[in-house]
């Protein structure tokens, strides 16, 4: 198998006046194509800047960070904007369609970046939407739509351009428990017809869902196993005491 | 994507907040109409000018004497000798000698007639022709012929259009109408260009006065300054000093005005072109304001793959497209103004001043209003392009 993802010792300084911050400090994973992969922890574990890294929307201060072999740490603004456009597929807790746009035009968004022709777009975009069962709404703007409808449309958004990996940043964080539920299970039909998900949760009922669980604490992978082993779940934090105050 | 999708979306952003837009534009509409109507105005008006001088012959030089005080004097017979001398260049001449006074008409008596001693070559410099009778004859200036040409106004005015062999008094002489002139004005009126009465020099200057100019035409407009460069060496030689006569081109005073006009109509121009910077501020202003509301927008599609010279080339095409269009609709504004513009005139002034917008003045006021529109919008879109994606994206 392949290593679509690698991380090799990552870390990711932000200078806050005299103090530095390591939101990441020697982060080093490798996710293969085809996995689905929850990358799990509390607020300020660095999981953020992970997404923000994976998704080439930010780059490593140290260390090196491979997307499907090639080296992103050195590449410049239009190039990470290129490997967004074609190898990244973006899932948002806020969804983020373009309001002014309808659903078909929100779908086609990723692919007129990537200089898709008109007409080619549009039926990519109608099969994208057919696909997440919105295909009878392609011409209504996203306010008219329910919240699981709207992650639904991101989802086709995401899925449209082909991407190699699909970047989910808390895609039930705004979804009631059974819209949640929906697109999990939209999110493992896609892994199981064969693409590579990356899941990003503070949620362990969330992250079980996936095939393997990466759970960060401080800037530092705790855990890197199989999301149905019994120290997947457990949060060593909680394990140690009540309110789980670190030391 | 094209440049054409660009301009596409950037027309829908427009139409989803028409009030804004047109608030927006306001400036680059006023600018652009002010300076259409000033240009058009700026043209009719030299245009006007430009009519009134050719009625008069651009081929013309007025050569005036001040011979008081010099002990040296120019008779008229001076005068034909150099135009004689000089005619490889000078070709017509007459002597002009206004009277003052009042026109008698049996008991009538009329003031506002303008009343010129000439010779007989002057009709054919003026461009007058004879409707009725005859003109001047040179046998007329030799035996100072107690005769006169008059102008249609006078003939319809006094006489009823019968003014032929009928006698009228000027300064206490007596003269006998012997010719009426082609009605030159489109309204016959008191004072106007038809409300005239020339005489033979010599009648007129036995009568009143004095020959004051000297009405001179040229063989070839191309030769201006030889032939006037020609008067004045014969002039001066008469003279010895060039303090007491003066030539005067009429092709040169038609410049003179056109270039007064033009630098008239330039700084009203300049004035009503500084609405349109403002208006580019506005619009600059405005991009601004966009560009941080859509922040978000912005996030997210650089998230799916928006390069800085996507968002920044969305930004431009959209100020562009905004003053484009104010542009345009200053420009129809302006024709409209224009088209009022005249019927005022023509209401005010009873004279027909055309405010012709001519095609170069609108491409290049829709020139300006885009490039406006670009310089304007160039630095929100290159601040829209530098946002920081991560921030874009969770802006609120």
């Amino acid at each position: 198998m392949r290593a679509l993802i690698e991380f090799k010792d990552v870390c990711k300084y932000y200078y806050m006046g005299e103090t530095v911050v390591k939101a990441a400090d020697g982060i080093s994973f490798q996710v293969f194509q085809g996995e689905f992969v929850a990358i799990v922890g509390q607020s300020g574990s660095g999981k953020s800047t992970c997404m923000n890294i994976i998704g080439c929307l930010d780059v490593p201060s140290d260390g090196t960070y491979l997307l499907d072999g090639r080296d992103v740490g050195q590449m410049n603004k239009n190039e990470l904007a290129e490997i967004r456009n074609e190898l990244l597929g973006f899932i948002f807790q806020q969804y983020n369609l373009l309001p002014k746009l309808n659903l078909l035009e929100n779908v086609e968004v990723p692919l007129m970046y990537a200089g898709v022709p008109k007409k080619e777009r549009r039926e990519r975009a109608k099969v994208a939407l057919e696909l997440v069962g919105l295909g009878d709404k392609m011409k209504h703007k996203p306010n008219e739509l329910s919240g699981g409808q709207q992650q639904r449309v991101s989802i086709a958004r995401a899925l449209v351009g082909e991407p190699s990996v699909i970047l989910a940043d808390e895609p039930t964080g705004a979804l009631d428990s059974r819209t949640g539920r929906e697109v999990l299970a939209l999110l493992q039909e896609l892994h199981a017809a064969g693409h590579t998900v990356v899941l990003i949760t503070h949620d362990n009922s969330i992250a079980v869902q996936a095939q393997r669980i990466i759970r960060l604490e401080d800037g530092h992978v705790i855990y890197d196993g199989p999301a149905d082993a019994p120290e997947a779940v457990v949060t060593p934090r909680a394990a140690g005491g009540f309110g789980g105050v670190p030391s | 994507m094209s440049i054409l999708e660009s301009v596409e979306l950037a027309l829908k952003n427009i139409v989803s907040s028409k009030t804004r837009t047109l608030l927006t534009m306001l400036g680059i509409i006023i600018g652009v109409a002010a300076v259409i109507v000033i240009v058009g105005l700026g043209n009719g008006l030299e245009q006007y000018v430009t009519d009134s001088f050719s009625d008069m012959g651009t081929n013309t030089l007025t050569v005036s004497v001040m011979s008081r005080g010099s002990t040296r004097s120019l008779s008229v017979d001076d005068m034909y000798e150099i135009v004689e001398e000089n005619s490889e260049y000078l070709d017509l001449c007459s002597p002009i000698a206004p009277m003052g006074g009042y026109v008698k008409i049996g008991s009538e008596t009329i003031s506002s007639t303008s009343v010129q001693g000439v010779s007989e070559d002057y009709f054919e410099i003026s461009g007058d022709t004879v409707a009725k009778g005859r003109g001047l004859q040179y046998s007329d200036m030799a035996s100072r012929s107690k005769v006169c040409v008059i102008g249609a106004y006078l003939d319809l005015a006094c006489f009823g259009g019968n003014a032929v062999g009928e006698t009228l008094r000027v300064g206490g002489q007596s003269l006998t109408v012997v010719g009426v002139l082609e009605q030159t004005d489109e309204d016959l009126e008191e004072g106007g260009a038809d409300d005239c009465l020339y005489l033979p020099y010599s009648t007129a200057s036995r009568i009143s006065g004095e020959i004051s100019s000297y009405t001179i035409t040229m063989r070839d407009e191309d030769h201006i300054d030889e032939s006037v460069a020609a008067l004045e060496n014969a002039l001066y030689a008469v003279f010895a000093s060039d303090d007491y006569y003066t030539v005067t081109s009429m092709a040169e005073m038609l410049d003179t005005m056109t270039s007064m006009i033009n630098i008239l109509v330039g700084v009203l121009a300049g004035i009503a072109a500084i609405s349109l910077v403002v208006g580019g501020i506005g619009i600059m202003n405005i991009m601004l304001v966009s560009v941080t509301e859509r922040t978000r927008e912005i996030g997210i599609r650089k998230s799916l793959g928006a390069k800085e010279r996507y968002i920044m080339e969305q930004f431009v095409i959209e100020a562009a497209c905004t003053s484009a269009l104010g542009g345009v609709i200053g420009i129809l504004l302006g024709d409209v103004l224009s088209v009022v513009a005249t019927q005022v005139v023509a209401q005010l002034m009873e004279e027909t001043l055309t405010v012709a917008p001519t095609l170069g003045a609108v491409l290049m006021a829709f020139g300006i209003s885009v490039g406006i529109g670009i310089l304007f919008g160039y630095l929100p879109a290159k601040k829209a392009a530098r946002l920081n994606p991560i921030d874009a994206l969770h802006y609120d």
